[in-house]
């Protein structure tokens, strides 16, 4: 294609831009509400995610060594060396008797003032760990007595954290489908206000990559304003309601890193002329048989 | 130039619209295509510019064979050929220039060859002081002379007219005439559909007459009738 022809098809995707302005700002509105849908679906998501993995942070798995084990630092060498596990911490049998007294709120918990209490490791795990294989290394470990943790919690955290990632994959898939088939809806309206156009393009000898172009660059146009304008609203609500619920962010984490921000407008805007230039093409299909 | 044999077409809901039509048109000549509503006249032109396929039969633009052409060798065929309608076909918001220069901006013509030629034909059609016009503020017949400028702009070797005088007062309707008899002078092949006996009867250029898809006469110079 020649850098002339490619200027006519931006120009021509402008004029039909403007000149169709009723119908342009329609199918903006509508990209931009069903990009937002999209958006808002995506955060809620990226949320409940982050929920569940602060969660995870917090399960931890105990490993208590045998009575006198003569190299506690190769057991812990062992342990970090366990695939699933992110840190390793030595909670001494002192330290354990000082937490247990802390959380049962009594001094000189020991009467005797021997402290039973053996030493320990506390493992935590990354997100992908399987505690029940790490449990199980563990306790093969030579100098290893016994090794604990909260299975009954770990089991409902995993099946939330497995439901909330299909339950979000098939809204975020049908918000996705429903937004393409509104998009394609709307553009179909504009090509089909445009048909004599295709006609008469096609039967001075266009082909159909020609007729095809200009439309394809309107969809991609408007695709693009429709997710800026979806971003505009949505960063801008989001960092509404985050600074609202500062207060509460101990019960109702948000997350409110650049990072974010960043996956949101990659999203909304690969999305954007995703469905712009998907919704030009398959609305163009019928009509350029001519 | 133009070859039809055996043509047929039916339509799928069973309308035989051609049935079994040979002739052919050589270079240069001027050919009436007349006949009743439902002859098969536009039809025919359809077949010509692949609008339609045929059912059976071979249909040859320049000795190619146009029944089975692949999607881009249409568009390329179609700019071998100038097609002009009753209803003129033009868009409404380009204006004269615009709209004859379209033609010539599919083929991805230079800015200076379009330039070049929408004038020269502007001026053929003697539209040259409306080039920046819209259609509508346009006369029908004017409107008609913009679609023709359009269907030469590509230097075209045949020319189908389909209905051209079709929604023009009789006066208007000669000088669309008169501007199709000088192109078919400069060596254009004109084949034109038409109902207008005045116009065919007047001309005596080589009919061609359908009835019910079938063709009935062909008459060098004949008049719209076989007794005219």
């Amino acid at each position: 294609m020649k850098p002339k022809t490619f200027g006519y098809f931006l120009r021509e995707a402008l004029h039909g831009l403007v000149r169709n302005r009723l119908m342009t700002l329609t199918a903006m509105g509508i990209i931009t509400i069903g990009l937002f849908l999209f958006g808002l679906f995506f955060l809620i998501a990226a949320n409940f995610r982050y929920f569940t993995t602060l969660t995870w942070e917090e399960v931890e798995i105990r490993v208590f060594l045998e009575p006198g084990v003569r190299n506690p630092e190769a057991v812990g060498r062992k342990l970090a060396a366990l695939p699933g596990v992110a840190k390793v911490t030595f909670v001494s049998k002192t330290e354990g008797a000082a937490a247990l007294e802390r959380m049962l709120g009594r001094k000189n918990l020991f009467l005797s003032g021997e402290n039973p209490l053996p030493d320990a490791y506390t493992l935590a795990l990354k997100e992908t760990a399987d505690p029940q294989e790490v449990t199980e290394l563990a306790a093969k470990i030579s100098g290893v007595e016994e090794v604990v943790f909260g299975q009954d919690f770990v089991e409902i955290l995993q099946m939330i954290i497995h439901f909330t990632l299909v339950v979000g994959l098939i809204l975020l898939t049908l918000t996705a489908l429903a937004v393409l088939y509104i998009v394609v809806n709307t553009i179909q309206l504009t090509v089909y206000a445009r048909r004599k156009e295709i006609e008469i393009m096609k039967l001075v000898g266009a082909t159909d990559s020609f007729v095809r172009w200009p439309f394809l660059l309107e969809g991609v146009i408007l695709g693009l304003l429709g997710a800026g304008l979806a971003a505009l609203i949505l960063t801008e609500a989001y960092a509404f309601l985050v600074q609202r619920l500062s207060p509460y962010r101990r019960f109702l984490p948000l997350r409110a890193d650049r990072e974010l921000q960043v996956q949101l407008m990659v999203v909304l805007f690969a999305m954007g002329l995703f469905f712009g230039a998907c919704g030009s093409h398959l609305s163009l299909k019928r009509h350029l048989k001519v | 130039m133009l070859v039809a044999k055996e043509l047929t077409k039916i339509y799928s809901n069973g309308v035989i619209a051609l049935d079994q039509v040979s002739f052919s048109v050589e270079k240069g000549e001027f050919v009436f295509l007349v006949g009743p509503s439902g002859a098969g006249k536009s039809t025919f032109l359809n077949l010509v510019i692949r609008r339609e396929v045929p059912t059976s039969g071979l249909i040859a633009v320049n000795r190619q064979n146009i029944a089975y052409l692949k999607k881009k060798e249409i568009a390329y065929l179609r700019r071998s050929i100038g097609v002009i309608f009753q209803d003129y076909k033009l868009l409404p918001q380009k204006t004269v220039y615009e709209n004859v220069a379209f033609a010539l901006e599919v083929i991805e013509a230079s800015s200076r060859t379009i330039k070049e030629r929408v004038y020269t034909v502007l001026e053929l059609v003697g539209l040259l002081n409306k080039a920046h016009v819209f259609p509508a503020e346009l006369s029908g017949g004017e409107q008609q002379r913009v679609s023709l400028a359009r269907a030469l702009v590509n230097r075209p070797l045949l020319l189908l007219a389909d209905e051209p005088t079709g929604n023009l007062d009789p006066d208007t309707s000669w000088e669309i005439m008169e501007l199709l008899r000088e192109i078919n002078r400069r060596g254009t092949t004109v084949i034109m559909a038409t109902h207008n006996r005045e116009i065919v009867d007047k001309m005596r250029k080589r009919v061609i007459a359908l009835d019910h898809g079938r063709l009935v006469r062909d008459t060098p110079k004949g008049g719209y009738n076989l007794e005219t």
